[in-house]
Formats: structure tokens, C-alpha cells, sequence
């Protein structure tokens, strides 16, 4: 984890100089690193596979006979991404891939797990049963996630060409972000829950917000890298700290009550955590202005604190959170947060086993809280391991945006790793009860493809951004002498 | 921005921190507290997955057991005989248990530290973990009969059987009782809704009258009485002449203590010998022997008997059985015909008798006989122990010469009930009538406590009636269907 805090440039990235002076004939190839990729993907579905053994041993004593019909399109796919980062991003970051297929691979196997609840003899019943198809679905999910990743790397061959599109990437991002919340309730609202964040036809639905948050994310890198310029001229001086001039305010100003929007119509505290911090990150970034941290961190804890007062949803997130086991509410208010803590206490250093816990207690234990499924049967373990991968994940995006040269590429890399951190931050600090429970997806773990493909195209953006970092500079043609072509990147 | 990116590194560093810290903090320290929380359901139901070890009788009828079901559990919890062995087992429900389930939780489930290294074994080798067997002393036959001359008598009922010589506990009925099957279910719902009837049930099935609900001991306590006046000296033998007016006449009040309906003690002439006043049951005659011994001494002899200890387990834990200190000697003569403020549990009343049946020698009641892991290696097998010297032998004899006359002489109080008339097995017994309500006015308790054969003891009996009326006619006949029962089922009538 020390590497996230010193990233030097150091890691083998071109530097600025390699570029500027080359040494004709004395800069050989470097690696793309791309065989470590593969022996760690194959590890990583090794994992995966041994899991799937796991869980059907734990359940029944005997492997599960479908450890072929979901193992092997899982490894195919796995490997089907790898030969695309070969073909597309050859220079991309190594580590990137297999972590999050380790990810995507685990959510599989816990789906299945909880696929089997209360079937074939196996004890439980869930809140919300799944279907016998649920894991089945899960891979179909994962294909198109990955089928997103490789467009992703297909078709945006440099990261800067999104900046391009700036504003219509931004109108993207706030038409999917506030579809849920026009459409009426039938639609958009989330069964048991008040939250109106998806878009449901039929029986499938998707979940906008995974997606507006890539197109926020290039919208935002676009903005605000032609805007750093005036938004970091510095105001008045304030507590030591140089404020930034009011005129200056606006755009901050529209984010949070865009944000303030979301959290009112469609009482989503998380996605609106989430959106908001993004914003403020960039704009930190991009600017350098501690101060705009402080006013916006200011701006939306006054705002969720007077949401708590006047959203009775809301309100009740933060009773749960400070009193989940006083009087009725372990029965009641906090039923689902005292769940799966129970189960986290049941799983305890090395947890059950796959197979051998309860998760089934816990409603809703297939989407918002399937950490605690892990933490259950793998115990603190297991949990541990699987925030180290996210860990890496994010360091390895916001190494990616440190060794990248490109303002804007910088910007789009460092927020959505950021982003992820916080994603992960919010729901897994949730359901351990760190923080105020707000639903959202875990990446890769949670049952649903919206956020399996929007994690997995946020993946490929981070990859093709590492790509571009990477990629050595072009060799300079010997024979024009003094002059060099150098390929843009 | 480099600069930035880097303070967001750590920033993100810092948010991972606190979630691996919170993640320790949860399931490591709060670990223990979460998973033994009674409200978390994972630790009950994992019972629900394996074998459950079974709780029979001694002489190996099953009481509980645990039946492989298909279903999203894989074991149920089931009770052959319903509501006969329900005081005795109690209930494991999906949410709490109570009875031996709740005892012997440890040993049932398989959790006790002595089966740790087979349940290793087991996890090792492959076989499915299963729980120790419990075995009772319960005999079946006095259990049965026990219940079902209980359920006979049709009011609120308990009833002990004790074997004197080492106070295993043969019987231990209470009525109304409850199917502990209801509560085995496997359905909260369903359970929440047979578990609020039985709470809400005003005959309070749930109730262990056997051990957990005291009664007057109204004549009864005579035996107490007794042996505290022998034990004085003041009374050296049962044909020791005791004074036994009609009235008796009570210092400081004008209220005047009565024999029952209101007779005289004898022909009137108000000396009778201790034995006939105790085969008669003269209020009069124990009222004044109480005054005479004393409050304290009266009290010193129910302690000695068991009674006035709060910590009484056997393992189910047993109320007190009570006589509060006393020193009014109007108080004192209530106190000795067991009218004043002294109660007694059923098991206590059989207690009294098997005391004195054991030559004085008061043994530990107890309910377990042995633990057995599944693989047949004892795990406990109760030694008796004493737990006091009630009375000398000489004052035991003595006591047992008068409650042998209770059944044995015809004008006895338990003659028609327990003597000749009814069985020929010889019973040493005392009957009570406890005396209820408001200015008395409620029906009377029926008690009676025993134990036979007399020469060669093998068990001793307690019965309590609630508003059954004389206890010669409501409780011994239940005693003595127990006794019939167990000496029968012993080849030894």
C-alpha cells in the first residue's frame, strides 16, 4: 500500500527527457509487461476456479458439477480480455486486468453461493430469493462488461480524444444521472427502498448512475482543465488559506446543488457522495486549491446534515448508524445493518468457510451487502484481501495518472480512481458501519450488470490512460539528422 | 497536478486504512459480543444443520430428538411424548431454549470444550458433527404415570419422585403443560404465533409447577415440625403425650387456632401422644410444638430439609422453596402446620420425604445421570452426593414410625387413599390441606409428600394439587400411582 503514497516517476514511464534526447539505438523495447498479465490472470482464475471447488464442497461435500459451464466462459473470457489489451492497449498497466478479474470472479462464485441458498437441500432462505439462473446471468453480465472493456480500447485509441467531446459527454452524464429521478416511481424506484436510481422495463433494469459517473468523469476532466487556469487565481487570504474569488464560485456551486438534486429526488445519499466527491477531486487536482476541498466538503456535509433533518429516509440512515442495536431497531430500522454485522462477528479471523456461513440472514446480502457475505466466509481474511485488491486497483489508476504527461488524461485517470476508492469507501464503510449506510453497488462483487460493465469500461479508460503512459517514445528517424518526428502522446 | 494526485493518493490511502482498521474492529474485538448476541440467529440456527444429541430416559426412551428433515434446515428438533416430558426437556426453539435443552446446551450441540478434539476429528475425517447424548434419571413409567394422574386431576398440578438413597430424580410432571413440539418449528412466524398462545395462555402451560411454583405446605410441614421437636429433646419419642386442646389459645391476638372442621384432637380430653396427633393431623398439637421449639429452630430444620436456598440446581435451576424468619409465637404455631408464610415447590415435598426415607441423610436431587459423546465415551456420569444431614437416623425412625401410621392405621388421614384400602405396597406419607385466599376463602391445596416401600425405600413423592381440596383425596392417589408405577416397572411389587 506504501507505493500509492510514493509513486515516483521512477516505475519505468518514459520520462520527459527520454523524449526530449533520445539515444539513437540505446533505448531498446521495453516490455509491456504483457506475460506477467497472463500468469497473473491465470492465477487469479485459478483462485476463482478453487473458490467455485469451494463453495460447492462447503454446500454439499462434492465439487460442483457446473464448475466447467461457468469456469470455463469465465477463463475464457479473462483471457479473451487479455488477448484485447494485447491487441489494443499492449503498454497498459499488467496489474489492472487480472485484479479486477479476480474481482468479477468472486462475485460469481458468491453468487452462486447464494444461488443456493434453500436449494438442493442447502439451509436458508434469502429476502430477496434469486433465481436458479442468477449465476448464469452474473457471467452473461461479466461477457458484456468485458465486450464494453474492449470497446473501450477499441475505439478510443488515445484518452485525449474524449476531451474532444467534452460538453457532450457532460450532457450524457446529467440526462442518465437524472432519467431515474423524472420518471415516475414505477420505473425508477428500487423495490423496499425510497431510492429512485434506476430505469426498469420489464424485468430487466439498469442503473444510469454507473454510467454517468464515466461520462461525468470525462466531462468534469474536460472542464476543468480549460478552466483551471481561472479557478486556481487565488481571493482573498482566510485562515491562512488563499480562498478562491467569488465569481469563481459557480461552477462548485452548480455541482452541489446538482448533487443537493439527486439527493432529493432521488434520496440516494451514496450516488450523491459519490458524484459530488468526484467533482471535488477533480477540481482539487486540477487547481491545487486546498480551499476548494474545504468549501465543498463544507457545502455537502451542511447540505446531508440538513437533508437528515428534513428526509425522514435519510433521517433514519443516520439513527441506524449511531444506534443500530437500541431498543426495537436491531428488529426493525437497523434489521439489515445488525445482519450483517451478526455475520461479519459469525465469519470473525478466518471465517466459515464458502459454503459453511449464513449470509442468508442478511437481506439484500446478493447487492449492498455482499461484502459482509465475504467477510462471513472468509473472514477478516478474506475481507482484508479483498479491499487490498481495490487498494491496488486505485493505485495503480492514480500511478497511471501521475506518469501520464497529458493534463487532461491526468485529470480523467486521477478521478476515476479516486471515484473507485470512494465508491469502495462508501459502501463497504456502510455495511461495517464506519459511516452512514447509503446503498451502493460494490464494484464487480454486487449482483446487477449495470455496474459490472461501467466498472469494467472505468477499468478499460484506466488501462488505456496507463497505456499512454507507458508507451515508450517513438524512435526518432536516424536518417533526418537534427530532425524528429514524435508521435503524439 | 502531480503534487495533488500524490496528496489524493494518500488521501485514498487513509480512506483504505480506516476500512481495514473498522473490518479488524468489527470482527476481531466486537467479534465475539456480535456472534454471541442473542438476537443473531446464525449461532442458534447453525444447531439446525447437524445432529442434535438426543435427551432420553434411564431406562432409554427417547424424550428429544433430532430428525433429518429435507428442507432448508437439515435437522428437527421433535419431543415423542409431547407435553409429558416438557418440564423436564423444556423446549429449543429457533430463537432460545429452556429445560435440559437450555442445561445441557453445551453437551446437546456438541460445543463443549470436551468434544473438541472429536468434532476435530470429525471435521477432518469427514463425518457430520453431531451432539452428545444426554440420559436422564427419569424412569418412563413413573414419568408417565406421573402426567397423566396429573392431567387426570384436571388443575394446576406438579409432581416429584425422588429415589431416597441418591436423589436421582425419577419423575417430574407439572400440569398444564405445554407440546414442545409447537415450539420446534422451523418457521418464525409460526413459532412467534404457538409461542405468544402459550405465553398468553391464563392456565400458564409454560409454567414448571414441579420446581418453579411454591405452595403452601399446610400439614405437611408436620414432618418438618416433627423432627425439629425431636431433634430438641424437649420431645423424645412419638408417644411422647402432647398438649392438643380443641382451641388453642394464641399469645397476643385473640385469634384461637383450630383443628380441621373445627374437631377435637382425640376424645376431646386434650393430651394425646405425638403419634396420634400426627397420624390425625391435630392443627392444635403442631401449632403448640411449634411455639414450644421455636421459631429459629423451626427455621434451622427447614434449611437442613433444603429449603431457603436460592441456588438450588438440578441443573434445571429450582425456586426457593421459603420459611422466613419467625418470632411471634402466634406466627411460630401458623408457622408449624405450614399455614403461616412458608411455601414449598412440589420437589421440595418429596424432598421432605426422602430425607427422612434415607435415614436423615438428605441427597442432592439431580436429573442427569450421564453424558455420552457419539462416539459412546462417557463425558459426566453424576456421582450422588449429600447435600445435608436433614435429621439424625434416630430422628428419621422416629418420623417415619408416625407417616407409616398416616396410611397404615384407619383412622390415618391417607388410610382410604395410600393405606390398605387402595394399594398394598406400604407407604410412609403425610397429607396436607393449605388453606388459600383471602380469609381462606379460595379452595384449598392438596398436598401430600411420601415415599415406599417402607423398610426398603426406592422412592419418595411430592405432590401438589392446586385447589384439589384434601390432600388425602386429591394428591395421594396420584403419589401412589406414581409409586405403583415405578416399583412395577423395577419388578418389585
Amino acid at each position: 500500500m506504501s507505493a500509492i503514497a510514493s509513486p515516483g516517476p521512477s516505475g519505468g514511464q518514459p520520462g520527459v527527457g527520454a523524449a526530449a534526447m533520445p539515444q539513437p539505438g540505446a533505448v531498446p523495447m521495453r516490455s509491456g509487461r504483457r506475460g506477467a498479465e497472463l500468469a497473473m490472470l491465470l492465477f487469479a482464475i485459478a483462485v476463482v476456479l478453487f473458490a467455485y471447488a469451494s463453495v460447492g464442497l462447503g454446500l454439499n461435500g462434492r465439487v460442483p458439477s457446473g464448475i466447467a459451464t461457468y469456469g470455463l466462459p469465465f477463463a475464457a473470457l479473462m483471457i479473451g480480455a487479455h488477448l484485447a489489451v494485447r491487441r489494443f492497449a499492449p503498454w497498459a498497466d499488467p496489474l489492472m486486468l487480472p485484479l479486477a478479474g479476480m474481482l468479477n470472479g468472486l462475485g460469481i462464485v458468491m453468487m452462486y453461493r447464494l444461488q443456493e441458498v434453500g436449494r438442493n437441500g442447502n439451509p436458508g432462505t434469502l429476502s430477496v430469493p434469486l433465481s436458479t439462473s442468477a449465476t448464469f446471468i452474473q457471467i452473461v453480465y461479466s461477457a458484456i462488461g468485458i465486450a464494453g472493456f474492449v470497446a473501450v480500447l477499441a475505439i478510443i485509441r488515445e484518452p485525449r480524444t474524449l476531451q474532444r467531446y467534452t460538453y457532450t459527454f457532460g450532457a450524457i452524464g446529467l440526462v442518465l444521472l437524472a432519467l431515474p429521478a423524472l420518471l415516475p416511481a414505477r420505473f425508477s424506484q428500487v423495490a423496499n427502498t425510497g431510492a429512485k436510481i434506476q430505469v426498469a422495463v420489464g424485468g430487466f433494469s439498469i442503473q444510469p448512475a454507473e454510467f454517468a459517473k464515466l461520462a461525468l468523469a470525462v466531462f468534469f476532466a474536460g472542464y476543468l482543465v480549460a478552466k483551471r487556469d481561472v479557478l486556481s487565481l487565488a481571493g482573498r487570504r482566510f485562515l491562512g488559506i488563499d480562498m478562491p474569488r467569488g465569481r469563481d464560485l459557480g461552477p462548485v456551486l452548480i455541482a452541489w446543488a446538482a448533487s443537493l438534486l439527486i439527493l432529493v429526488f432521488e434520496t440516494d445519499i451514496g450516488t450523491s457522495a459519490l458524484f459530488f466527491g468526484m467533482f471535488l477531486v477533480m477540481l482539487y487536482v486540477a487547481t491545487q486549491r486546498t480551499s476548494w476541498l474545504l468549501i465543498g466538503t463544507g457545502l455537502f456535509l451542511s447540505g446531508a446534515l440538513a437533508a437528515s433533518r428534513l428526509i425522514p429516509h435519510v433521517a433514519e440512515r443516520f439513527t441506524v448508524w449511531l444506534h443500530p442495536f437500541a431498543g426495537n431497531n436491531p428488529s426493525h430500522s437497523s434489521y439489515q445493518l445488525v445482519q450483517g454485522l451478526y455475520g461479519l462477528g459469525y465469519g470473525g479471523v478466518l471465517g466459515t468457510g464458502l459454503g459453511h456461513g449464513q449470509p442468508y440472514w442478511t437481506p439484500l446480502v446478493q447487492s449492498d451487502f455482499i461484502i459482509t457475505a465475504f467477510g462471513e466466509e472468509l473472514g477478516i481474511t478474506g475481507l482484508m484481501a479483498i479491499l487490498l485488491i481495490y487498494g491496488l486497483i486505485v493505485q495503480r489508476g492514480l500511478r497511471a495518472a501521475i506518469a501520464v504527461r497529458d493534463p487532461f488524461s491526468k485529470l480523467l485517470a486521477g478521478g476515476l480512481a479516486v471515484v473507485l476508492a470512494l465508491q469502495v469507501f462508501i459502501i463497504v464503510g456502510g455495511v461495517t458501519r464506519l459511516i452512514p449506510l447509503t446503498g451502493i453497488t460494490t464494484p464487480w462483487l454486487s449482483q446487477g450488470g449495470s455496474s459490472l460493465v461501467g466498472s469494467w469500461m472505468m477499468i478499460a479508460l484506466l488501462m488505456r490512460v496507463s497505456d499512454t503512459a507507458r508507451r515508450p517514445a517513438p524512435q526518432p528517424i536516424q536518417d533526418e539528422g537534427m530532425t524528429q518526428v514524435v508521435r503524439a502522446g | 497536478m502531480n503534487h495533488a494526485l500524490r496528496r489524493m493518493s494518500l488521501a485514498c490511502l487513509v480512506l483504505f486504512l480506516l476500512l481495514l482498521i473498522n473490518a479488524n474492529y468489527v470482527q476481531a474485538f466486537q467479534a465475539g459480543s456480535l456472534a454471541n448476541d442473542p438476537l443473531n440467529s446464525r449461532t442458534f440456527a447453525q444447531q439446525y444443520q447437524y445432529q442434535r444429541g438426543p435427551i432420553i430416559t434411564s431406562d432409554g426412551k427417547t424424550a428429544a430428538a433430532s430428525r433429518h428433515i429435507s428442507g432448508v434446515y437439515s435437522y428437527q428438533r421433535y419431543y415423542p411424548y409431547g407435553a409429558m416430558y416438557a418440564p423436564v426437556t423444556g423446549y429449543d426453539s429457533l430463537y432460545s431454549a429452556t429445560g435440559i435443552e437450555q442445561a445441557e446446551n453445551r453437551f446437546l450441540s456438541g460445543s463443549d470444550p470436551q468434544l473438541a478434539v472429536r468434532n476435530l476429528i470429525d471435521l477432518i475425517t469427514g463425518k457430520p458433527k453431531k451432539g452428545a447424548t444426554v440420559q436422564l434419571t427419569i424412569n418412563s413409567a413413573a414419568q408417565r404415570a406421573a402426567y397423566q394422574a396429573l392431567r387426570l386431576s384436571g388443575r394446576a398440578s406438579g409432581a416429584v419422585a425422588i429415589q431416597p438413597s441418591t436423589g436421582a430424580i425419577l419423575a417430574l410432571a407439572s400440569y398444564p403443560s405445554f407440546d414442545p413440539n409447537k415450539l420446534a418449528v422451523l418457521s418464525g412466524a409460526r413459532l412467534n404465533r404457538n409461542d405468544r398462545r402459550l405465553l398468553n395462555d391464563p392456565r400458564q402451560p409454560l409454567l414448571n409447577r414441579a420446581i418453579n411454583q411454591s405452595f403452601p405446605p399446610g400439614s405437611t410441614f408436620k414432618v418438618v415440625t416433627s423432627s425439629a421437636a425431636f431433634s430438641s429433646g424437649k420431645y423424645p419419642s412419638p408417644n411422647t403425650e402432647v398438649f392438643a386442646p380443641t382451641n388453642l389459645k394464641l399469645p397476643n391476638t385473640s385469634k384461637q387456632l383450630i383443628n380441621f372442621d373445627n374437631l377435637p384432637c382425640g376424645n376431646g380430653g386434650g393430651r394425646v401422644p405425638m403419634i396420634y396427633a400426627f397420624t390425625v393431623s391435630c392443627n392444635t398439637a403442631f401449632g403448640n410444638i411449634g411455639m414450644k421449639v421455636g421459631g429459629s429452630a423451626l427455621r434451622q430444620q427447614a434449611d437442613k430439609f433444603g429449603m431457603n436456598d436460592p441456588n438450588l440446581k438440578i441443573p434445571l435451576p429450582v425456586s426457593q422453596s421459603n420459611f422466613p424468619p419467625v418470632s411471634d409465637p402466634a406466627l411460630t404455631a401458623y408457622s408449624g402446620i405450614g399455614q403461616y408464610n412458608d411455601t414449598v415447590t412440589p420437589l421440595q415435598e418429596a424432598m421432605f420425604s426422602a430425607a427422612i426415607a434415607n435415614n436423615g441423610t438428605l441427597m442432592r436431587p439431580f436429573l442427569v445421570q450421564k453424558v455420552t459423546a457419539p462416539d459412546l465415551t462417557p463425558l459426566v456420569n453424576t456421582q450422588p452426593s449429600v447435600l445435608s444431614q436433614a435429621v439424625s437416623a434416630d430422628t428419621a425412625s422416629k418420623v417415619e414410625s408416625m407417616m407409616v401410621n398416616v396410611t397404615q392405621k384407619p383412622y390415618g388421614t391417607a388410610y382410604q387413599s395410600a393405606g390398605p384400602p387402595a394399594t398394598s405396597i406400604q407407604i410412609a406419607a403425610k397429607t396436607g390441606t393449605a388453606q388459600n385466599g383471602i380469609n381462606n376463602t379460595g379452595l384449598d391445596d392438596a398436598v401430600f409428600t411420601c415415599f415406599a416401600p417402607v423398610g426398603n425405600p426406592q422412592i419418595a413423592v411430592g405432590v401438589v394439587v392446586k385447589g384439589g381440596g384434601l390432600g388425602a383425596d386429591a394428591s395421594a392417589p396420584i403419589a401412589v400411582k406414581i409409586i405403583e408405577a415405578y416399583l412395577s416397572s423395577q419388578g418389585k411389587q
